[in-house]
């Protein structure tokens, strides 16, 4: 395992394979975000989590004081079938939270 | 083909040849939803997936650190370019 060749260059999928069975910190399109443990998953990002928490975040703009309200709205889910064509981002949970 | 006002870069000759040269590089990677990420390229493939380590997310200012490993799903990509990334001491 000196040198790696590039037939053995590992693709961000494999490094994903590291994460299985642990949790993880996913960011979707629409504005929502989860947080779970990551069962399963494929090359299209297609993932099965277990334990998740989904917070959506809507922006509100006042009418009369222009300010924007940002709300957030979490919920709980046991067990999460997620289609890959939503998934922006796939992390580690985020330390800070 | 080349008209003029090209760099000669003999090594760099087709995208594939560009992503395989830009590993470990600190790249800033730009999504189609107008957000921004910098960090250090691990690695990526032909979908452009990406993962990246010590990523830090703009958009517009500064929203979130991550650190760790940071993947993003290819179809979100809209650029990634190479960057003379100065770490900035943060925390």
């Amino acid at each position: 395992m000196a040198s790696e060749e590039e037939s053995t260059v590992k693709e961000p999928l494999d490094l994903i394979r590291l994460s299985l069975d642990e949790r993880i910190y996913v960011k979707l399109r629409s504005d929502r975000e989860l947080r779970g443990k990551l069962h399963a998953y494929d090359q299209h990002l297609n993932m099965i989590l277990g334990d998740v928490e989904e917070i959506v975040t809507t922006i509100e703009i006042d009418d009369e004081t222009y300010e924007e309200i940002v709300r957030t709205s979490k919920r709980m889910v046991p067990f999460l079938f997620v289609r890959g064509d939503g998934v922006i981002l796939v992390s580690p949970p985020l330390r800070t939270a | 083909m080349s008209s003029g006002g090209e760099k000669s870069s003999a090594t760099t000759k087709t995208p594939a040849d560009f992503l395989k040269s830009i590993r470990g590089r600190p790249v800033v990677v730009k999504l189609n939803s107008g957000v921004d990420y910098r960090g250090i390229l691990a690695c990526l493939d032909g979908y452009m997936n990406i993962a990246m380590e010590q990523t830090e997310e703009y958009v517009n200012g500064q929203l979130k650190n991550k650190y760790g490993d940071a993947f993003i799903r290819g179809n979100n990509v809209l650029y990634i370019s190479t960057s003379k990334r100065t770490l900035a001491d943060g925390a």
